[in-house]
């Protein structure tokens, strides 16, 4: 909301500097977003909230500055001189007591529009506002164009309520009607738009045609033209939810409707009409009487009054403001107060539509009186049982063994491309937003690795030679009807896994690299994870693995695929996996005591070689079922291929620890269940001792 | 045959380069040293015996093979003896130059945002609250409704939403409060939560706008609960977060879940307000950091709450807001480029 210092130090009169009062406002509550000087005048650009239609006008910010000074007093405009018939509202529909002119106004609902005064102005001859007045309108950012139209602009931005002057001579009918759109009708705004209407639309129309869209934007026919003679101006009262919808609807937000939507004050039409009267008077250099006066009113404003404790302000707050003092506040903003001993029964003012309930007035008392009064202190509230979170604590562990590892952690939006989603569900159905800023950015993610891999281009394109990032972030799918989130977490590297240094090895990022690190993960939580080859769309043929802990599937890891590669522009490779965190939380083991063997261990090594066709996960399993009691743990110390090795062939050393838990085993015993267990194991699976 | 016995040769020097590399002790070294070397069974000996076999045409070029393979395995053994005295006694003689810079090993680091929340809740939790995570796409019901901004409240306008194709009760949350209300519905007073996350807005990415952004929200409902608790512990937690020196300023505000609302600004961290040209504050003395108020009794009825029994606060902060002027991050977007110059300025 644009205000003009000096105007409205005409509607209070208080002598501040500009930095004084934009602070004097900001304890009330009203932001200045920004400070303009135009014209040689200084223009407050004041961030208003919803809630105050009233403050969205030059009186608005008067009364509020009045009431927190009780030296200060809100005068405005003396309207005293206009000749209306105050006070003699005409209800719709009673005849009799109509103005003698061939003329009325109809409301067909009371529900649209709560009350429509409006008078005709005739011999008006369409001139150039005052200077003082162009000048005043241009500061606000209005542009000036007519005496008559500009009337309508000074009104709404003096006392906050919007005006609408139509040509009368492009009436007909004798009538002006408030009434819902016809589907299929048609109307020509004011900016030459032409729009469609439906039910959803409010009009005001004569006998035949629609004119404008009420509260919203008047029609291009019946508009103000320099060759206007006669007018008919209108102050109204809308409903903020019907406005709202049609402004929406067309996509149109205009200084009137931002006002109606946040609904306008049902007593302010009248003083409105006057001051329009007023200052038309003024630029047409004669006192105007209007020839038509009608006030329709079906249902004048009744609002009940507000039961206030007098204790309750304190209760709420904690501040320390005498009851009279509170009462001081309230009524310095226009409320009035009856006592009821222990209680105030408190009518708000009419402009204060948002006043309804007793914390409304509460908040008013704080606000004027200041919250910087108020002493902070601890609650010293009952803490509800505590419960300890190791769940958050445990996905902190990951996080920061992670970084140890040399990940750092990106975050990425929500959604992304639909190609992106493709990326690891080719036929996937896509979550998509109805509104997105962009088809970049227009479906939820089911994955966090597209994420991943943009970044790594990103990094990787900027010269960073080790890439190594994760993110923990949740996913999305439809199931039915229902959407679903999961929490996942992946991790992705690209590049050499050191900085260049003679010291170190000269090495890249390959598979084991990043799996040893997943095991590691899994550790941390003491689970002990599986990699089975599984082909995934995301990861190459032969690099494809879905991760179990516990016999539970957990995630995916492996090489992404060349192509999804290259789209990034990628030369290396990138090795990548995507974990279902609550998975793996969820299978997280126990930590508990267990007793360990004290009796001496002896160890024998076995080196053989196996044949290529034959996988690890066999070998294990063998291990497995032939595992003789004794043997406690065994571990692989050495793979390896070479000439001396057949072709057909790999070599494997492996260490087996044997223990019995009541003794100590001799070593011609264990030598003997060593023989015969890698013998057997030998002659499973057809191994050549070496 | 001699072709046969280059193989072998070059097979043995591969495994014994294999071995060599794998050495861990003296006793490995012997051993690898008699497996070799040895003068009944080592490789050398044996194929040395097979010499035997060869034409006598053949025989020096095969010889000068199992040679070279006994020189190769002899010399490699004695280096590698020499590292190991060396290493063992210190080498006095060896040249080391300990100022050389050392080798840089990778450190990861969390992000800026990550570390800022996950700093946020820690202060939070020291004070008993318990942190309540919440889906991100959620009811527009408890997004909105529930929270007193009903269909066509112009409050709507001011967090521009997102909807879901396909799904016309379900929205982004525009902010982590809907959280709150699930935790009422579920949930009997006393009440002490936050709940930190993501939060969705439809603005274009600028320097001070994202689609996606973090917030950490908190709400203490009980009996006798009052603005001046509010106070005192927004007080508590600016104090911890931005230093013990810091000062809070309250100014009216409005959010229709609170009723009253307030604003809260935090004295400059930097210069407390005595540096016009300060480039935190912009000389203000004065940094808009939280939202807060006294929870709308409509909010507690709408969750089942007794708004005649109990009362409660609520506030909320942006952690982007705090990167900004806490870490001087100029642009927002930067925190989502994921950039490895950014993330390893931070966590």
């Amino acid at each position: 909301m644009k205000i003009n210092v000096d105007y409205l130090k005409r509607f209070v009169g208080l002598d501040l500097d500009d930095g004084a009062l934009k602070e004097l406002l900001a304890g009330l509550g009203l932001e200045t977003a920004e400070t303009l000087r135009i014209g040689g005048e200084t223009v407050l650009d004041i961030e208003t909230t919803p809630n105050r239609p009233d403050w969205l006008s030059h009186y608005g910010i008067a009364r509020e500055i009045a009431a927190r000074d009780p030296r200060l007093r809100f005068a405005p405009m003396d309207l005293s001189a206009v000749d209306l018939p105050v006070g003699a509202g005409v209800p719709q529909g009673d005849a009799a007591a109509r103005p003698a002119a061939n003329f009325a106004i109809h409301i067909d609902d009371p529900a649209d529009c709560r009350r429509y005064s409006g008078c005709i102005v005739r011999d008006l001859k369409v001139k150039e506002s005052p200077p003082e007045v162009q000048q005043l309108l241009v500061s606000l950012g209005l542009r000036p164009i007519s005496d008559i139209v500009d009337v309508s602009n000074l009104v709404m931005m003096t006392c906050g309520q919007p005006l609408h002057i139509f040509d009368l001579e492009q009436l007909q009918g004798g009538e002006v009607r408030v009434r819902r759109a016809r589907r299929g009708e048609t109307l020509r705004l004011l900016d030459e738009r032409d729009v469609a209407l439906d039910e959803g639309h409010l009009l005001i129309a004569d006998a035949s045609r629609p004119l404008a869209l009420a509260g919203i934007m008047g029609g291009l026919a019946s508009g103000i033209g320099p060759a206007t003679r006669h007018i008919f101006i209108e102050s109204a009262c809308f409903d903020p939810v019907v406005i709202r919808r049609g402004a929406h609807a067309l996509g149109l937000k205009t200084d009137a409707s931002y006002r109606f939507e946040r609904g306008m004050d049902a007593e302010a039409t009248l003083p409105a009409l006057k001051m329009a009267l007023l200052l038309l008077s003024r630029s047409q250099g004669r006192a105007l009487k209007p020839s038509y006066f009608q006030d329709v009113y079906p249902r004048p404003q009744v609002r009940p009054a507000i039961r206030l404790d007098k204790g309750f302000p304190r209760q709420l707050t904690g501040m320390d403001v005498p009851e009279d003092a509170a009462a001081a506040i309230l009524q310095r903003l226009g409320f009035t107060l009856r006592d009821g001993g222990g209680h105030w029964l408190v009518e708000p003012p009419s402009h204060r539509v948002d006043a309804e309930t007793r914390e409304d007035l509460v908040e008013e008392i704080a606000r004027v009186h200041g919250y910087g009064h108020l002493k902070g202190e601890m609650p010293l509230a009952a803490n509800p049982q505590l419960r300890v979170d190791g769940e958050r604590g445990a996905v902190q562990r990951l996080k920061w063994q992670l970084a140890d590892a040399g990940f750092n952690e990106v975050i990425n939006y929500v959604f992304q491309s639909p190609e992106e989603n493709g990326m690891t569900e080719p036929q996937g159905s896509l979550l998509a937003l109805k509104n997105p800023l962009g088809r970049d950015l227009s479906v939820m993610k089911n994955s966090l690795l597209a994420g991943l891999l943009k970044n790594t281009a990103a990094n990787a394109n900027q010269g960073v030679e080790r890439v190594a990032l994760f993110e923990i972030g949740r996913v999305f799918q439809r199931r039915g009807e229902q959407v679903l989130e999961e929490r996942r977490l992946a991790a992705s590297v690209h590049g050499r896994q050191q900085k260049k240094d003679w010291r170190l090895p000269e090495e890249e990022f390959d598979f084991p690299w990043l799996q040893a690190q997943l095991a590691a993960l899994g550790r941390r939580l003491r689970l002990e994870l599986a990699f089975r080859g599984e082909a995934h769309p995301a990861f190459a043929g032969g690099c494809s693995f879905r991760v179990e802990a516990g016999g539970r599937a957990c995630g995916w890891c492996g090489e992404i695929t060349p192509e999804f590669r290259a789209a990034c522009k990628l030369e290396r490779p990138v090795f990548a996996c995507e974990l279902d965190l609550e998975a793996l939380l969820a299978c997280r083991g126990e930590n508990r005591f267990r007793a360990w063997n004290r009796f001496p261990a002896a160890r024998r090594d076995f080196t053989f070689l196996m044949a290529k066709s034959r996988r690890y996960e066999e070998l294990r399993a063998a291990i497995e079922s032939l595992r003789p009691a004794v043997l406690e743990s065994f571990e692989l110390t050495d793979v390896f291929q070479g000439p001396s090795v057949p072709e057909d062939k790999v070599s494997f050393s492996m260490g087996f620890t044997y223990r019995a838990p009541e003794r100590t085993l001799t070593g011609d015993e264990v030598n003997g269940i060593h023989a015969g267990f890698t013998g057997r194991l030998a002659a499973t699976l057809g191994l050549i001792q070496r | 045959m001699i072709d046969e016995l280059a193989k072998e040769i070059e097979g043995a020097r591969q495994a014994f380069v294999h071995e060599l590399e794998r050495i861990q002790s003296p006793e490995d070294l012997a051993s690898l040293r008699e497996r070799f070397l040895g003068r009944r069974k080592g490789v050398v000996s044996h194929l040395l015996v097979r010499l035997k076999e060869f034409a006598p045409g053949d025989k020096p070029r095969a010889g000068q093979a199992v040679n070279g393979l006994k020189a190769f395995v002899e010399a490699s053994l004695a280096a590698a003896l020499e590292r190991r005295a060396g290493a063992a006694a210190g080498s006095a003689s060896a040249w080391r130059d300990h100022s050389l810079p050392p080798s840089e090993l990778p450190v990861g680091r969390l992000h800026l945002i990550a570390d800022i929340q996950r700093r946020i809740e820690d202060i939070f939790l020291q004070l008993g609250y318990e942190i309540a995570v919440g889906p991100e796409i959620e009811l527009e019901d408890y997004n909105f409704t529930k929270l007193n901004i009903p269909e066509h409240h112009p409050a709507r306008d001011e967090q521009d939403t997102f909807f879901l194709e396909g799904h016309d009760d379900l929205v982004l949350r525009t902010h982590t409060s809907p959280m709150q209300v699930r935790y009422m519905l579920e949930h009997k007073p006393p009440l002490k939560i936050i709940s930190p996350g993501k939060a969705f807005r439809k603005d274009d990415p600028d320097a001070t706008h994202s689609p996606c952004f973090h917030q950490v929200e908190g709400l203490l409902v009980d009996r006798g609960i009052r603005f001046t608790h509010l106070k005192g512990t927004l007080e508590a937690f600016c104090r911890s977060f931005f230093g013990p020196d810091i000062v809070l300023r309250f100014r009216p505000g409005y959010f229709p879940f609170t009723e009253p609302s307030a604003e809260v600004d935090i004295s400059c961290f930097l210069c407390s307000g005595k540096d016009p040209a300060c480039r935190v504050c912009k000389g203000s003395g004065w940094l808009e950091i939280l939202g807060s108020g006294m929870v709308h009794p409509r909010v507690l009825g709408n969750c089942g709450i007794d708004p005649g029994e109990y009362s409660g606060f609520a506030f909320g902060l942006g952690i982007e807001r705090v990167a900004m002027i806490r870490y001087g991050v100029p642009d927002l977007r930067l925190l989502y480029e994921n950039d490895l110059r950014l993330l390893g300025q931070f966590g």
